[in-house]
């Protein structure tokens, strides 16, 4: 019987795998089954020499390994070390730089006045022009009014308090 | 040999002293590097690993519980770099783009050792070993950590699962494959 053929393949791997039961007592009795396994086992030990024997080193190679790793280490704890000892420094001197942020005089900004109040205020101003000063071209008008007031004197009070009242 | 780090540093030990670190470097240098050689199959890569194995060993020193072996431990993060290596695949991408081969099959068949061998005996072990070692260069990243942990580093299955972090039907699920595919190639022409 060809054991590359049989049925009973899985029960080589089976058995290469680790000790199984069934696998065991199937190789015991089919003489195929057992050599494939011896045949495949042998492989696997020469590979497994092979390698071993391929991935060895010389003395002086593992010493350099040593010696780099040795060194790799004591770059990362001195640099481990200089970062334990900056951060608190720098944590002082952000700090520092917030708080000066923070201190420094803030511009007035100005307030927008409302458009109205100088509205207001102008018209207001522009009543007492009208009443402290007569333009030229009302001279005439007034004097007519003085001249009409002085012969009404009674009605010069109600006169006033009407100028008065645009002052509002 | 099994080592573990309680002889070395005492059971509550938190931190190492440099000497320690070298002393535990010089022990397990040698089958670390094996390890991520044969995984990597890159010289080059397998002792940069190498190195960034043993410094994150000693920067998580203090992780490691004793409830494996310092070895095992070690070869865990050997694995897990080795891992995630083969995820970024920056390196083997350039190496590939410029056609390089490291003639690592050709140098592991020169290895092979038949003591009181013919020549044609030694042949075909040199042809078997090449055989096996091509068939393994395919298996997934999985596949091959426990294929050379197991005939290689002939560690036993709970050790392996220890190392790659799996469980024991895991491993054996793993090796189950890798031998099949393996003991395919093999029975081809001869």
């Amino acid at each position: 019987m060809n054991p590359s053929e049989n049925s009973h393949d899985p029960l080589v791997e089976r058995a290469l795998v680790g000790f199984d039961l069934a696998a065991e007592h199937h190789l015991a009795n089919c003489p195929p089954c057992q050599q494939e396994r011896e045949r495949v086992q042998e492989a696997l030990q020469l590979f497994g020499a092979a390698n071993r024997e391929y991935a060895n080193r010389s003395e002086t190679f593992w010493e350099q390994q040593a010696a780099r790793i040795r060194d790799a280490q004591q770059e990362r704890a001195r640099r481990s070390r200089l970062t334990l000892t900056l951060t608190p420094g720098l944590a002082v001197l952000m700090l520092l730089a917030f708080a000066l942020l923070h201190r420094a005089p803030v511009p007035p900004v100005p307030q927008p006045t409302a458009q109205i109040d100088y509205d207001h205020e102008l018209l207001v101003e522009v009543e007492r022009a009208m009443q402290s000063g007569t333009p030229m071209s009302l001279q005439a008008a007034t004097l007519m009014v003085e001249d009409s007031d002085s012969s009404r004197p009674m009605n010069s009070a109600n006169s006033a308090k009407e100028s008065r009242s645009h002052e509002n | 040999m099994e080592t573990t780090l309680t002889p070395v540093l005492g059971a509550t030990a938190q931190r190492i002293s440099a000497e320690e670190f070298d002393a535990i470097v010089r022990r397990h240098q040698r089958r670390v590097h094996r390890f991520l050689l044969m995984l990597l199959r890159d010289a080059d890569e397998a002792d940069n690993l190498t190195q960034e194995c043993f410094l994150k060993a000693y920067q998580n020193i203090s992780n490691f519980r004793a409830e494996c072996s310092l070895e095992t431990w070690l070869l865990r993060i050997a694995a897990n770099l080795a891992r995630d290596h083969a995820r970024s695949r920056k390196a083997s991408f350039w190496k590939w783009l410029l056609g390089f081969d490291d003639g690592t099959d050709e140098g592991l068949a020169l290895h092979v050792v038949a003591p009181e061998a013919s020549p044609e005996q030694t042949l075909l072990a040199r042809e078997e070993v090449r055989a096996v070692w091509e068939v393994a260069g395919k298996l997934s990243h999985q596949q091959r950590a426990v294929f050379l942990l197991r005939f290689v580093e002939e560690m036993e299955l709970h050790e392996i699962a220890t190392a790659l972090g799996l469980q024991i039907g895991s491993v054996k699920t793993h090796l189950f494959r890798a031998l099949q595919t393996v003991r395919g190639k093999l029975r081809g022409p001869r």
